[in-house]
């Protein structure tokens, strides 16, 4: 690229290609800080991006004077460039020669301004983010990190205190991105403490400190569901999962906490402790929502089944095999209810006859047999295969469609009332 | 097998810190193997026992805390649920009871709980049990403190 532009390699300190390195390796370079994310249109570091976020296409329009500019907007915004003459002929000229217009003719304002090597003077910079909205100028990310050298002088606006983490990161004119930081601010804290607090306790087990273990795998938490006694994940499973014949009884022994002897059917792994009622159950339910999306490896996709029965966290997959029988009926409830679809449902599946009686549609809606939406429609097979399902009444001409279909069964359950 | 000894290892610890707040309890691990403890312990008051002291002998599994560990008394002892020749402990939490929360030291202070609350309903002492079971509790005591004379006090002068 350009001589002119400082290496960002360098100027942390550690460029491998050293002489032979296309960027500048001189201070006085200015460096290239635009965010080429914001320049597409998004950067997921947001106010706390330590690039630049100015859009170049703004800025091109308010100095329109070379192609270059394009490029390197930023070295008119942080004017410490203030390349000494000496340095931008030299640099300059040995570039001109090679990569021609991309890096020459600066624009004159650079002849006049050479020299200098304080900062812009203000009304310079004004009159340059006067065309600019304030919403679209970046804060100064040294500001946001902690500390400006620059201070008052500094070109870019410093962002707003943030509450948490205490650092001039909120951007004052971007009430969405300073929302979103003080919200992952306030959460990275919390599990923070959390984590913190964490590191003291011990598993009464092995009476040692669970985050302290010798192996990541180890330093976790085993929750259980119905007490708040803290062990190691892998201590408690191995006491759960001796044998029987030791002596020990599943239920009274095994299976209950090796403290207060409250039976709990499961155990949540966590790498952090909780220390209220509502952190426990977030843990629990991100464990079970994971657990969901995994099939369950008894049931099989109903090919065999699962000694859990519906407390099964794991994913139930069936595949219905035929629909032998499917009676229909729709009533209005009164007072604007809705009309309720109600069906008499006969289901062959595995070789077993699953009957439903008068099954009714959660959410009454108002549409035809043949749309009903029983929540799995279009369900992909293992394969990716897409199937459309529709179930027609019986009354139908193919009322006794083969219908082949995936449907979680808890979905399938909790579209139905079954009475 | 690791698991274990680190366990032991922190208990070991704990009764070297924790020696002077339970009087009641002396637990020594073996010299050589950290899987053999002995516990020395005192009859509690107000039971015939009172003033003896009951050599316990700890035979550590290597699932422990997974398993119970085995206990005895090496000291003779008239108790409905301690074998009065082998000095077998008859004791819930030693045998389908168990928890790993259990530590050897617990372990002392439930026999010692034990010593004060006989269970004659499952005797593995049948005379001493049938002495409960028949109501002759001074019958009990005369024989326990007897034998606590006889075998866990020092012998005088």
């Amino acid at each position: 690229m350009s001589k002119r532009v400082l290496c960002k390699f360098f100027a942390h300190g550690a460029c491998l290609k050293g002489e032979h390195c296309e960027f500048s390796h001189d201070w006085k370079a200015p460096p290239n800080n635009i965010c080429t994310f914001y320049q597409k249109g998004l950067c997921a570091y947001g106010s706390r991006c330590r690039y630049d976020h100015v859009k170049v296409a703004r800025l091109q329009s308010s100095s329109p004077s070379s192609s270059a500019d394009i490029s390197f907007p930023v070295e008119c915004l942080s004017g410490i460039a203030g390349y000494g003459p000496g340095i931008a002929s030299g640099v300059t000229a040995e570039h001109s020669a090679s990569s021609g217009p991309l890096c020459h003719p600066i624009r004159p304002a650079w002849g006049e301004k050479t020299g200098r090597h304080d900062l812009l003077d203000d009304d310079d910079n004004d009159g340059y983010f006067s065309t600019v909205d304030p919403a679209d100028r970046p804060i100064c990310s040294f500001a946001a990190a902690g500390d400006c050298p620059r201070g008052e002088n500094c070109p870019h606006i410093h962002g707003d205190p943030c509450p948490t983490c205490g650092k001039q990161c909120l951007h004052p004119f971007r009430p969405q991105e300073r929302e979103e930081h003080m919200r992952t601010c306030e959460r990275r804290k919390k599990q923070l403490e959390a984590l913190r607090h964490s590191q003291d306790i011990e598993c009464s087990v092995c009476l040692e400190r669970v985050l302290s273990k010798p192996t990541t795998a180890e330093r976790k938490f085993g929750i259980l569901s119905e007490c708040d006694h803290p062990f190691c994940i892998s201590c408690i499973r191995n006491w759960r999962g001796s044998s029987p014949t030791s002596g020990l009884d599943v239920n009274s022994a095994l299976r209950a906490c090796p403290i207060c002897r409250k039976l709990s059917y499961f155990v949540i792994p966590s790498v952090i402790w909780y220390f209220s009622k509502e952190e426990k159950q977030d843990i629990v339910d991100s464990y079970k929502e994971k657990l969901r999306s995994i099939d369950c490896k008894h049931f099989d996709f109903g090919n065999g089944s699962c000694p859990f029965g519906t407390s099964c966290f794991y994913k139930s997959v069936i595949i219905f095999t035929s629909v032998l029988n499917l009676c229909y009926s729709k009533f209005s409830l009164g007072h604007g209810g809705g009309v309720v679809e109600k069906f008499d449902l006969k289901i062959m599946f595995s070789g077993q006859l699953l009957t439903f009686n008068s099954c009714k549609i959660r959410k009454p809606r108002a549409v035809g047999l043949d749309n009903v939406d029983w929540g799995f429609k279009n369900h992909a097979y293992r394969d990716g295969r897409l199937e459309e399902v529709v179930i027609r009444h019986l009354g139908a001409e193919d009322g006794n469609t083969v219908i082949a279909k995936d449907i979680r069964l808890s979905d399938f359950l909790s579209n139905l009332q079954i009475r | 097998m690791q698991a274990s000894r680190a366990r032991l290892f922190k208990e070991y610890k704990e009764v070297q810190r924790e020696k002077v707040a339970d009087p009641d309890i002396q637990l020594v691990c073996d010299d050589s193997n950290i899987f053999k403890w002995t516990a020395l312990i005192k009859g509690p008051s107000e039971t015939p026992f009172e003033g003896g002291v009951f050599q316990l002998a700890f035979s550590v599994p290597e699932q422990y805390p997974l398993q119970p560990p085995q206990v005895r008394f090496l000291t003779k002892i008239f108790h409905p649920n301690v074998h009065f020749k082998t000095g077998e402990i008859c004791l819930d939490i030693l045998k389908n009871a168990w928890s790993p929360a259990w530590t050897l030291q617990s372990v002392c202070r439930a026999i010692i709980a034990l010593m004060a609350h006989p269970e004659p309903d499952s005797p593995l002492n049948c005379d001493s049990g049938n002495l409960l079971r028949a109501g002759d509790v001074r019958g009990y005591q005369s024989m326990a403190r007897m034998y606590t004379r006889l075998a866990a006090m020092p012998k005088k002068g």
